[in-house]
């Protein structure tokens, strides 16, 4: 295979490549509640973990970063959404996120995407039996449940692919597989629809509920990060009957910085009724430094 | 809003009054070579070449209120010249009812959505539009609508509606536009 003459993909980021590789490794992981699911010894009996009180009413934060940040230049966007809860318990699980990016932010210029991986795919084969043109983005959630009193957490690696449209819009599936200590894999979709100034646009992302043990609380989300854009996704294209590997070039940043900086919002809705925001702003970078003129 | 003008309507042989009174043309496929006329007085045709210019003329001379539609379905292929985030600013040619050269400068998002200028030989066409993507892969196609906000010279008044479709190569960024509408100047 040769590469393509495009700009070369590469590894990615030091110290999650094996975890990723791993996780998409391609071996395909039962369902959960076909297993029983809890692998752990300290799984307690379901009666107790069905114990009311197990959520608490969460706080979200929302964060958001570009690397790099070059205005006018490529980049991949980095988000990530923290739920806290009082001590020893989870928050109320995940039902829905609204998450708005802002104005003249240039994802659908970014190449990525060219290819579509659709649900039931990415449900048997996982990622790895998708396009390698349909990733998008990847990324790890850490998720927890509260059996009796024992928290239980695991961290699941996360990817984005892009799906064939919904309704008209255009739209993206979110998949994630843990393996340990709750052993499940779900997908989920993410619908791109206009939103109003300062945002460019909004991704409606409806979450399943993910079932433990019979009788026990579903799986929660307490950290969740991943990134849309080139860092870690290698394309392919043919060129006179050879393939070739390329990185897609990434999200194109406007050439001016909007005031305040480029702003995210997040809405999160909870099993449990509750809902909560997070607001964020990715701050303007600073200016070229100019030259200093010799005399 | 319709321009007043001194109106010699010329036809060929073969060819009709195309219209009179004060409604308006329609041109369907015509060229924008074509002159749209009408009046709200009178109309006399000159029918024929100038050899049957005294035997079958229709004449007139009178102040007229000319107004035109052109029903027209143009085409145009645009390249990449310039983004900046969402934003591209693209040019080409178009072909059509309307030939002439054509710019843009369009938001790629949800929406597709800018506004255009169309040069041709009698002047500038300029409106905005927007459309939703569909499908996708490297084609993405979309279908939506654009209105005619004006322009200059011949075309000084315009306004219209019309439908927007096309493909955008999302690698390059190529855009294919098509449009079907009425244009009123």
């Amino acid at each position: 295979m040769r590469w393509s003459s495009r700009p070369w993909a590469r590894s990615t980021t030091k110290g999650s490549t094996a975890t990723r590789t791993k996780a998409f490794s391609g071996s395909k992981l039962p369902p959960l509640l076909a297993l029983g699911g809890c692998l752990l010894a300290t799984c307690a009996p379901a009666k107790s973990v069905a114990a009311p009180g197990a959520h608490a009413a969460s706080t979200a934060t929302l964060s958001a970063a570009f690397t790099p940040e070059r205005l006018g230049g490529r980049t991949t966007l980095h988000f990530g959404f923290a739920f806290s809860a009082p001590a020893g318990q989870v928050p109320s699980p995940l039902t829905q996120i609204e998450l708005r990016y802002p104005n003249n932010l240039g994802i659908s210029l970014s190449g990525l995407g060219l290819a579509t991986c659709d649900a039931s795919t990415l449900q048997d084969l996982g990622p790895n039996g998708c396009p390698p043109d349909s990733i998008m983005g990847r990324g790890e959630a850490y998720t927890g449940i509260v059996l009796g009193t024992t928290p239980i957490r695991e961290n699941a690696p996360i990817a984005i692919v892009r799906a064939p449209d919904q309704e008209g819009h255009v739209s993206v599936l979110f998949y994630s597989e843990g393996s340990t200590p709750v052993d499940t894999h779900i997908e989920f979709p993410g619908i791109l629809l206009p939103a109003n100034s300062p945002f460019g646009g909004v991704v409606s992302i409806g979450i399943p509920l993910v079932p433990t043990l019979p009788g026990a609380p579903y799986i929660s989300v307490i950290h969740l990060h991943a990134t849309l854009g080139p860092i870690g996704v290698t394309y392919y294209e043919h060129v006179d009957g050879v393939t070739l590997a390329y990185t897609p070039k990434g999200i194109l940043l406007p050439k001016t910085c909007p005031s305040g900086g480029f702003p995210f919002a997040a809405t999160f809705n909870f099993l449990d009724g509750s809902e909560a925001r997070g607001s964020t702003a990715i701050p303007c970078p600073d200016p070229p430094k100019k030259r200093k003129k010799r005399h | 809003m319709a321009k007043r003008s001194r109106l010699r309507v010329r036809a060929g042989i073969a060819s009709t009054l195309l219209a009179c009174g004060a409604g308006s043309l329609l041109f369907a496929g015509g060229a924008s070579s074509a002159v749209p006329t009408a009046a709200s007085g009178s109309v006399l045709a000159q029918t024929g070449q100038r050899s049957l210019h005294n035997t079958a003329s229709l004449h007139i001379t009178a102040r007229a209120r000319a107004a035109g539609a052109l029903k027209a379905t143009d085409s145009a292929h645009l390249h990449y010249i310039s983004a900046s985030g969402s934003l591209l600013y693209e040019e080409g040619a178009a072909v059509g009812t309307l030939p002439g050269s054509m710019r843009v400068h369009f938001n790629v998002g949800a929406t597709l959505s800018g506004s255009f200028t169309i040069y041709t030989r009698g002047g500038t066409i300029t409106g905005h539009g927007s459309a939703t993507p569909h499908g996708s892969g490297v084609y993405e196609s979309f279908a939506g609508s654009l209105v005619v906000a004006g322009g200059s010279g011949h075309y000084a008044h315009a306004h219209g509606k019309a439908g927007l479709y096309g493909t955008f190569n999302r690698n390059n960024y190529a855009l294919v536009v098509q449009t079907v509408g009425t244009l009123h100047y």
